[in-house]
């Protein structure tokens, strides 16, 4: 019997006061745990969108909502002046543009649908189909008899660069017959989604008309989105020579050569280009995005601190009630020839002990919890976030945080706010240590005080009777 | 062996001054039996602790050996109650959750001994008080009064200390036990050559010490 295992077999001299402080010391620390996890995998969640988004700043006609919108088209002089300023790498320009029946030999891929046939015409005074309120109960004011039939344009995009994401409505285009074309040059050349080349019976060197000219497929792409293969890309120059849109530009991606200069650089261009164009940054609207995540760990952060000191407050209350009850006996430890330093090693295993017993309870306790509680978090912050700006359609993204325009931003928005609420939590070996060390903590300032106590009682403690 | 001289402790009690220890002087021998007596309140108590370091005088010299222990301090105190003295209480005092033997073995652990030796001894001390082998495991809980005082008395000789305090050794004890506490006291004096200083308010058992000091209101009054 020494010291270590007098401090270990104190720790249950009441087992029923220990397995109490024990449980409630576990789900304090359980919750630290949890805590941490949470902490964890949201800050890796925010790093994680954070470097999804690039460093790419969308420019579009002020106004300018794809064709919902209204303004004026920007011209390739105007982003020429944008493209002047610092740490741009690259810029991406596109024309977006409609081919319909009466300019084209196309034929969509896409069906209307009930909200191609409510959205998709103009004006008109006919009766258009209502949405359904619940598929189940439809009735035949549902599916009201239109007058009108629409048929959904094909959609083509002029862009003076297809590396990137842009031109393909920001999802990534795979060649899948033929090979891409020259963005910079002039000819009429195209390429064709996959879903419009098999509604068209297009094929490699095959041709159709648009704009009265003859256009040649040079290569059939899958983006793995409807609309992205429903659509046709060509040469930026081409498009505007063809549409009689010559310098015109609908959308610009800009790209930066780093993160840290993003924000300047979106400043610069819209300074260069003034009220003429919305110029939004793929960071700002990340930073919008992880906004639910943000808050989230601040409040991992707050719990972890209240679950600590929550901790800390028990194990010293306990040991304070521990030591108080113990006078007595300390004075004889003392009586016998036991020092200060002595008397509160003891007293610290002992609190260890009961410490070390919460860990290893509070532990899978967090391990159990760490999922489950980052999941709530997440989906309550997310959703009080969608509330307050009005309940944007696509999950957490603030209606604020739409892009006016540019299609790889839009989508990015739209797929990142989705997946937020995808978080896993786990405890890893470096939450485990963090636990241990947030343990020893709670270990060390519960033992701190009962210690001084122990210091102070003198050993004519022992002289007192019962 | 002990010399105590002009030792005085006084307390401040709500603006009062009480003099517990009033200017006591005595002597005791090398291995003399000897008790104080004295009515509840007389200072019986706090003289002991004074000797035996649990409190410090007021002013005054206590001197065992060659050192004053009245000008020792904190290291050296804790040196003193670890090796030259052993404390036996009225109420035993021992850890509750300790064997009888583990309890022995405490102030040898305290004073550096090594397991197996401090083990060796008590079991050595617990035989001589009488305490057998499967009463040395059990915890005081599980024993009688009269076990855990010769208990008590075993862990006050594990050090072998030249001088042992005992207050009130049979005060909780029936006469039956008493007596016999009594008796391994003065035989331990005799045998280990050891001093024995006893607090009692039992004028019986002090009359069968070899010196007997009265303390009225903290004032030694005579000797026997």
């Amino acid at each position: 019997m020494n010291l270590f295992s007098r401090g270990v077999r104190n720790a249950f001299r009441n087992t029923i006061r220990t397995s109490s402080i024990v449980i409630i010391l576990a789900l304090s620390i359980g919750l630290t745990i949890a805590m941490l996890a949470a902490r964890q995998a949201v800050t890796d969640k925010i790093a994680s969108v954070k470097s999804s988004v690039g460093t790419t700043i969308s420019i579009s006609p002020a106004g300018f909502r794809g064709f919902e919108g209204g303004g004026t088209a920007l011209t390739s002089a105007q982003l020429a002046k944008a493209a002047a300023t610092a740490h741009i790498t690259k810029v991406t320009q596109m024309l977006n543009d409609r081919l319909s029946a009466n300019n084209t030999s196309l034929q969509s891929a896409i069906e209307a649908g009930v909200l191609g046939q409510r959205f998709g015409s103009s004006s008109g005074t006919d009766t258009v189909p209502q949405l359904p309120a619940d598929t189940n109960t439809s009735s035949s004011t549902d599916t009201t008899v239109t007058t009108r039939s629409f048929t959904p344009p094909v959609t083509v995009t002029g862009a003076n660069d297809l590396t990137g994401t842009a031109a393909f409505g920001g999802s990534t285009a795979k060649i899948t017959s033929g090979s891409s074309i020259d963005a910079s040059s002039n000819e009429d050349i195209a390429l064709v989604g996959k879903a419009l080349a098999a509604k068209n019976n297009l094929s490699v060197g095959s041709t159709f008309t648009a704009y009265g000219a003859t256009i040649t497929v040079k290569g059939i792409f899958d983006t793995g989105t409807t609309v992205g293969n429903g659509g046709v890309i060509v040469p930026l120059a081409t498009l505007q020579r063809l549409s009689s849109q010559a310098g015109s530009v609908t959308s610009a991606v800009v790209t930066v050569d780093s993160l840290d200069n993003l924000s300047s650089t979106t400043t610069a261009i819209k300074t260069a280009l003034g009220s003429a164009a919305d110029v939004t940054n793929s960071q700002d609207l990340a930073d919008q995005t992880v906004q639910p995540l943000e808050s989230v760990k601040n409040i991992s952060l707050f719990s972890l601190v209240g679950a600590l000191v929550a901790g800390a407050v028990i194990i010293l209350l306990t040991m304070m009630m521990i030591v108080r009850e113990r006078r007595r006996e300390i004075g004889v430890m003392k009586a016998i020839g036991a020092s200060n330093v002595t008397i509160m090693a003891q007293f610290i295993v002992e609190a260890l002990t009961l410490t070390v017993l919460g860990l290893i309870l509070g532990t899978l306790v967090g391990v159990a919890a760490a999922s489950p509680v980052t999941k709530t978090l997440v989906t309550n912050s997310s959703s009080s976030q969608t509330q307050s700006f009005g309940g944007a359609p696509g999950g957490s993204l603030p209606s604020t945080a739409r892009p006016a325009g540019g299609p790889g931003l839009r989508t990015f928005g739209h797929a990142n706010s989705q997946t937020l609420g995808n978080i896993t939590a786990s405890v890893g070996g470096g939450t485990l240590a963090l636990g241990v060390v947030a343990a020893l903590c709670i270990a060390i300032i519960g033992s701190a005080v009962p210690s001084f106590l122990i210091s102070k009682i003198k050993p004519a403690e022992a002289m007192r009777s019962e | 062996m002990l010399d105590v001289q002009n030792l005085i402790k006084t307390f401040r009690t709500e603006g009062d001054t009480v003099t517990a220890v009033d200017n006591v002087s005595f002597t005791v021998a090398g291995g003399e039996f000897a008790s104080i007596v004295g009515k509840s309140g007389s200072g019986k108590s706090t003289l002991l602790a004074l000797l035996g370091a649990l409190d410090t005088p007021t002013s005054g010299h206590i001197i065992i050996g060659d050192d004053d222990i009245a000008q020792l301090r904190d290291r050296a105190l804790i040196e003193y109650r670890r090796s030259r003295i052993g404390f036996v209480f009225q109420s035993y005092n021992l850890v509750p959750n300790l064997s009888a033997l583990e309890n022995v073995m405490l102030p040898m652990e305290y004073a550096g001994l090594n397991p197996t030796e401090r083990r060796k001894r008590a079991k050595k001390l617990l035989d001589q008080v009488g305490i057998s082998d499967d009463k040395q495991v059990r915890k005081p809980g599980r024993m009688s009064g009269g076990e855990q005082q010769r208990v008590s008395i075993a862990r006050a000789l594990a050090n072998k200390p030249k001088l042992i305090l005992a207050d009130e050794p049979t005060g909780n004890l029936d006469s039956e036990n008493g007596k016999m506490v009594f008796d391994l006291l003065h035989k331990l004096a005799k045998s280990e050559h050891t001093t024995i200083l006893v607090v009692t308010h039992d004028l019986d058992i002090a009359g069968r010490t070899d010196r007997t000091f009265r303390l009225v209101d903290g004032k030694l009054q005579k000797k026997k």
